[in-house]
């Protein structure tokens, strides 16, 4: 009985180390990796998919059976009226990219380069603030300031300058947008132009270069990532932006957000309908988010 | 240690079986199903989803001393809004829904609406006659009228200058008006009120009159600022709208408010709407459903409703008790000869479609 029982123990002893750091270490991306992509696959691949096969039933509303048949509703978005709502989505998305890259780059700058040192960290706070508050405030903020008879026509009217009607056009989207949008501009391209090269400014202004030769040649190519990622986090945002063209836009501006709402939870319930454009617009948005990932770690070149 | 690639076997096989499940169940689930649920045990909770502006806090609290049950309001602004959130299971915790005529005839259609049991209601004889035995719900089976009233057009008369007696006004001042107007956001009403303009029913089916309407209500939009049930109130006080098309219930008080405004039922006709309260297939509460509304149709509080929260109330007891102010006001209880032109609003089936796709074209645009 000894016999049989003694030379068992040594032989698996010495493997069992060994297998055991192998199993831990195959185990532990799964570990870690497990939660969020349990998260992932229920909140985010699921509904997906949920969505992608109500996109292939035409005509859809709750109550009714489904039954995938065709792409009829993504030949529906073809059609001119629903091609100009996309059209002016985009639109809107570029306006504000463009408005935010332009207010957001001189602060982003004196932010980083100009400003005593000390305050930096305290302006960036400051700038990003307004993210503290709703969303639905904001826009309901710029509702206040832009109505006919709201404080930015009371403050034009004590100094005599005519009349501006902004809400429920256009413009009042475009502002609500980029005021919306504007502190992430400016937190991204102040992370790009803080690691800017202070030296290459220098040498480029000793070899006889101006101003704004050396900003166009030395600081733009230098903070071109941080530009890309900002620019593209600012328009995908944009283009599901459902708030201020609600709120803002009035009759003016249906959005392809607002458009989806409506199949959904609006008076013209087509459930089918509403997946498909959500669709376009899940792809739109992966496309974007592919450059950004393409284009928004690409290393600097100087 | 050996349990561990087990499980994650164990993981993989299932997550498969449940995958092939569901693709398998992919082919005939049907979309938001809504079933019954069994009641909850706690029944001293009462949630209502009902319109802004249909209970106050004097009014929860009085059902609550009376009754003992706790109850929650909250609120939705259009009907579509209200069906789709029960469609969409979001609506769970509510005994009572708020639906309108032609709502509790689709729900009733869909299944969602349980059938009153009339043994268990006190006071439905003290309805006006109309109100006992409505078209959209025969016999009150599925739903008991809480108010009604008309759709017309608040204004300003100081900007404006003038009055509009109908529907016409909009057309005929419509550079005045410029984005200065608000309409409903409800196909119904806006579209019926330009068919009504244009001589033909609020529920006309011909594809050419739906197609009309909406081409005159194309030529009016510039002076369209937006479609909006009831957020034209404060910007129609602060004197930065001219004209909104409103619910009469929401309409009246506005006077008080800023004494430029007024209310007008359009000459013409208008539609005639009549807002009820039911019992949701899943309501947990039946009990204290059937609570809320026996307290609502006691005529005391029918009659104190249509005084604090100002809508005309179906309840012919409870309008004999009204102040004569209110009683004889017209903006609440309009006249019968304007209510002789008036229509209400029914399902049209499948003109549906075209309702639908002429209100997108006119919001989209």
């Amino acid at each position: 009985m000894t016999e049989s029982v003694s030379p068992v123990p040594p032989t698996p002893a010495t493997p069992e180390p060994e297998e055991r750091r192998s199993r831990t270490q195959g185990l532990g991306p799964w570990i870690l990796l497990g939660p969020p992509g349990l998260w992932l696959l229920l909140l985010l691949v699921l509904p997906v998919l949920v969505i992608f096969e109500l996109s292939l039933v035409p005509g859809i509303r709750p109550g009714d059976l489904v039954n995938p048949s065709g792409l009829d509703n993504y030949v529906e978005i073809l059609k001119p009226i629903y091609l100009r709502v996309i059209l002016r989505t985009v639109g809107f998305a570029g306006a504000s990219t463009a408005i935010c890259l332009l207010l957001g780059f001189p602060v982003a700058y004196w932010i980083a380069l100009m400003s005593p040192r000390r305050w930096r960290n305290a302006l960036v706070v400051a700038f990003v603030l307004p993210l503290w508050t709703s969303s639905l405030l904001r826009s309901y903020a710029w509702i206040t300031i832009l109505r006919p008879t709201g404080v930015l026509n009371s403050f034009l009217a004590t100094f005599g300058i005519p009349q501006l009607d902004l809400l429920n056009q256009n413009a009042a989207v475009l502002i609500g947008m980029s005021y919306s949008f504007l502190p992430y501009m400016v937190l991204i391209l102040y992370s790009s132009l803080e690691k800017l090269d202070r030296r290459l400014l220098e040498a480029a202004s000793d070899l006889g270069a101006t101003p704004v030769q050396a900003f166009w040649q030395v600081t733009v190519p230098q903070s071109i990532q941080g530009i890309a990622a900002g620019s593209l986090l600012v328009f995908i945002s944009s283009l599901g932006d459902f708030i201020n063209p609600e709120l803002l836009g009035g009759a003016s501006s249906m959005t392809a957000s607002r458009l989806i709402y409506n199949q959904f939870l609006g008076a013209t319930q087509n459930w089918g309908f509403g997946s498909s454009l959500s669709m376009v617009i899940i792809l739109a948005v992966s496309a974007a988010i592919a450059l950004l990932i393409r284009y928004g770690d690409a290393t600097p070149k100087t | 240690m050996p349990r561990n690639p087990y499980s994650r076997r164990l993981f993989l096989q299932q997550s498969v079986a449940a995958a092939s499940g569901l693709a398998l169940s992919g082919c005939g689930w049907r979309l938001a199903d809504v079933r019954p649920v069994a009641p909850s045990g706690d029944s001293n909770k009462l949630y209502l989803y009902t319109w802004a502006g249909y209970t106050d806090r004097a009014l929860l609290q009085r059902f609550t001393q009376e009754t003992g049950i706790e109850v929650v309001a909250d609120v939705f602004d259009s009907n579509e809004v209200m069906l789709a959130k029960l469609q969409s299971g979001g609506g769970g915790v509510y005994s009572i829904i708020y639906p309108s005529d032609y709502m509790v005839r689709r729900m009733r259609d869909l299944g969602l609406l349980v059938p009153l049991d009339h043994d268990r209601l006190d006071g439905l004889d003290r309805l006006f006659e109309p109100y006992q035995n409505p078209a959209y719900d025969p016999e009150n089976q599925y739903s008991i009228p809480i108010s009604w009233g008309t759709t017309g057009l608040v204004y300003n008369q100081a900007r404006l200058g003038s009055d509009p007696v109908d529907w016409d006004y909009l057309w005929d001042n419509r550079s005045r008006l410029a984005r200065r107007l608000t309409m409903l956001n409800d196909p119904r009403e806006t579209m019926g009120a330009a068919l009504r303009r244009l001589g033909y029913s609020y529920n006309a089916t011909d594809p050419e009159e739906i197609r009309r309407a909406y081409e005159a209500l194309r030529e009016l939009r510039p002076a369209i600022a937006s479609f909006t049930t009831d957020a034209w109130r404060d910007r129609m006080v602060a004197g930065d709208l001219f004209a909104a098309m409103s619910y009469s219930a929401d309409a009246v008080g506005v006077e008080e408010e800023n004494p430029d405004l007024r209310y007008a039922i359009p000459r013409s006709g208008t539609s005639l709407w009549t807002d009820t309260m039911a019992i949701p297939i899943t309501a947990p509460n039946p009990d204290g459903a059937y609570a809320w509304l026996n307290f609502l149709l006691k005529p005391d509080v029918a009659a104190s409703v249509t005084e604090t929260l100002a809508f005309a109330t179906p309840n012919r007891v409870a309008y004999e008790q009204l102040p004569p102010d209110l009683a004889e006001n017209p903006s609440l209880f309009p006249s019968e000869e304007i209510l002789a032109k008036c229509e209400s609003i029914s399902p049209v089936g499948e003109a549906t479609a075209f309702y639908n796709r002429y209100w997108t074209l006119l919001t989209s645009a």
